[in-house]
């Protein structure tokens, strides 16, 4: 082994540090905390390379229960077990250390062999569970990015037989994933995660899929459409929400979601919209977003019958209600993210699947399937 | 004197400690090193000058210790206390310190008697 691994000690007295530390030393690199304030000051700096804490209970100047809250504060609990070594043998303080997420509890007076076991394994069953998360994690990356792949190839086969370049597609997920978080903040009660987040937004890569039944004559026409050529038109969000119907049999979130968009984002918050004139929070909250992502884009970007509209016009003309009416709240937050977004769309590119969303996923769906608490407690 | 015999004159429990230590040598070396631990004189500071919350410190620390390193005597003399001490209101216990004071001279004493 090329370095041993770090032991944090925490104990109020000396003799007690050194005999845990005579225990141990021979396996483990020793760190020692004399009081609580002095463990937090460590952890601080040098979580990572903990990978064990040993908690006194009763200290001066920061006792061990304290300690154990601010490392539940600070989440520093989920990265470090800690066993506590303590005299104190009541139940209560036993129980409120076990209920901070203590791993172990060792009462005085311990023998040395039971020491070394427990935290032997302690060190071993957390390092197998952090290997566990990562392999999770990894598998989630790589399907994350195949589902974003297939959706991608889908989306941008119907803008190229559009036309487009397939930025559009592009620019709606930045613009919807911008919008939602903005509209997260304003409204908690809309409970707008970052699962949620993710999954509206890879789903708005779908909108215009209806377009594949639309003939290349009417969608490339250069120039304003007769009225009989744009009641065609009208016809690509229903025709987008049949196809995905076909696949909704199992309630697969993500078509449920691009079910909505697809059939819904040419509605308006009047009710003057099509296909179906629903009005207000008739309107799911998905449709409305990319909704308005897309005029806002489809303002901004050349076409083939007009030219870019600057992003500062495009904002004001939808804050007019010139290309129809909007959910006043998404206005707001269209223009809470005005800068951002100009500058995300000036890039052209979107990271796809970060590494940081992907984590968030995987922490999501170890505490959904309880895989992190494997014991059941009951009391 | 051995070791064994320091703590058959100290009220202590050589097999227990020995069992847990796991050699005579690590018993001997930590117990000696009780000498120069403060837990005993913090408490006594710590009653004289009416500090409730440091008395109960020091005597669950002197407690904690005296378990571990097999002085069992002294060990449940200041778990009396520290029970005594937890609710932190002035209570009476000069006849415990007595008997704590006692305990701890005798350690001390057989602990010396090692060394020499």
């Amino acid at each position: 082994m090329d370095q041993k691994l770090k032991i944090l000690i925490v104990d109020d007295s000396e003799l007690n540090r050194e005999i845990l530390t005579d225990i141990l030393e021979s396996q483990y690199d020793i760190i020692e905390a004399e009081n609580g304030k002095m463990a937090v000051e460590i952890l601080e700096k040098r979580l990572s390379e903990i990978v064990i804490v040993m908690l006194d209970l009763v200290m001066p100047e920061m006792d061990g229960i304290q300690v154990l809250t601010m490392m539940n504060e600070k989440g520093w609990i989920n990265d470090v077990p800690v066993v506590m070594i303590s005299s104190e043998a009541s139940p209560s303080a036993m129980d409120k250390a076990y209920d901070l997420g203590i791993t172990d509890y060792i009462t005085r007076p311990f023998d040395t062999k039971t020491v070394q076991r427990r935290v032997m394994n302690t060190i071993a069953l957390y390092s197998k569970q952090k290997k566990l998360i990562k392999i999770v994690a990894q598998q989630i990356y790589e399907r994350e990015k195949i589902n974003s792949m297939m959706i991608n190839i889908l989306s941008h086969i119907v803008e190229f037989r559009n036309g487009e370049s397939g930025l559009h597609v592009i620019h709606i997920k930045t613009a919807t994933s911008l919008l939602l978080s903005a509209l997260s903040e304003k409204c908690p009660e809309l409970k707008l995660d970052r699962d949620k987040i993710n999954l509206i937004s890879m789903a708005s890569a779908l909108h215009d899929i209806g377009k594949i039944v639309i003939p290349e004559h009417i969608l490339n026409k250069p120039g304003r459409f007769t009225p009989e050529e744009f009641e065609i038109m009208k016809k690509h969000s229903a025709a987008g929400a049949d196809i995905l119907k076909e696949f909704n049999s199992n309630g697969n979130p993500l078509i449920e979601v691009a079910y909505e968009i697809c059939r819904w984002h040419h509605e308006r918050f009047d009710g003057r919209g099509y296909p179906d004139g629903l009005k207000g929070s008739e309107i799911p909250i998905s449709a409305q977003v990319v909704a308005i992502a897309d005029v806002y884009d489809a303002l901004t970007s050349e076409r083939c019958y007009k030219a870019a509209i600057p992003h500062e016009e495009a904002l004001q003309m939808i804050a007019d209600g010139k290309c129809g009416a909007f959910d006043p709240l998404l206005i707001d937050c269209l223009m809470s993210v005005a800068d951002r977004l100009k500058e995300a769309l000036s890039q052209n590119t979107i990271s796809d699947t970060n590494w940081s969303s992907v984590q968030d996923m995987t922490e999501h769906i170890l505490k959904n399937n309880d895989i992190t608490i494997s014991i059941p407690i009951t009391r | 004197m051995t070791i064994r015999e320091c703590y058959i004159a100290a009220d202590g429990d050589f097999e227990d400690v020995l069992r847990r230590f796991m050699s005579e040598e690590r018993v001997a070396k930590f117990a000696v090193k009780f000498l120069k631990d403060n837990s005993f004189s913090n408490l006594t500071e710590a009653l004289a000058a009416g500090d409730l919350q440091e008395a109960f410190r020091a005597a669950h620390t002197l407690k904690g210790l005296c378990f571990n390193l097999g002085f069992n005597k002294l060990g449940e003399l200041a778990s009396a206390l520290t029970e005594i001490l937890r609710p932190l209101e002035p209570v009476d216990t000069s006849d415990l310190m007595n008997s704590i004071t006692e305990a701890y001279c005798k350690i001390v004493d057989a602990l010396n008697r090692f060394q020499c």
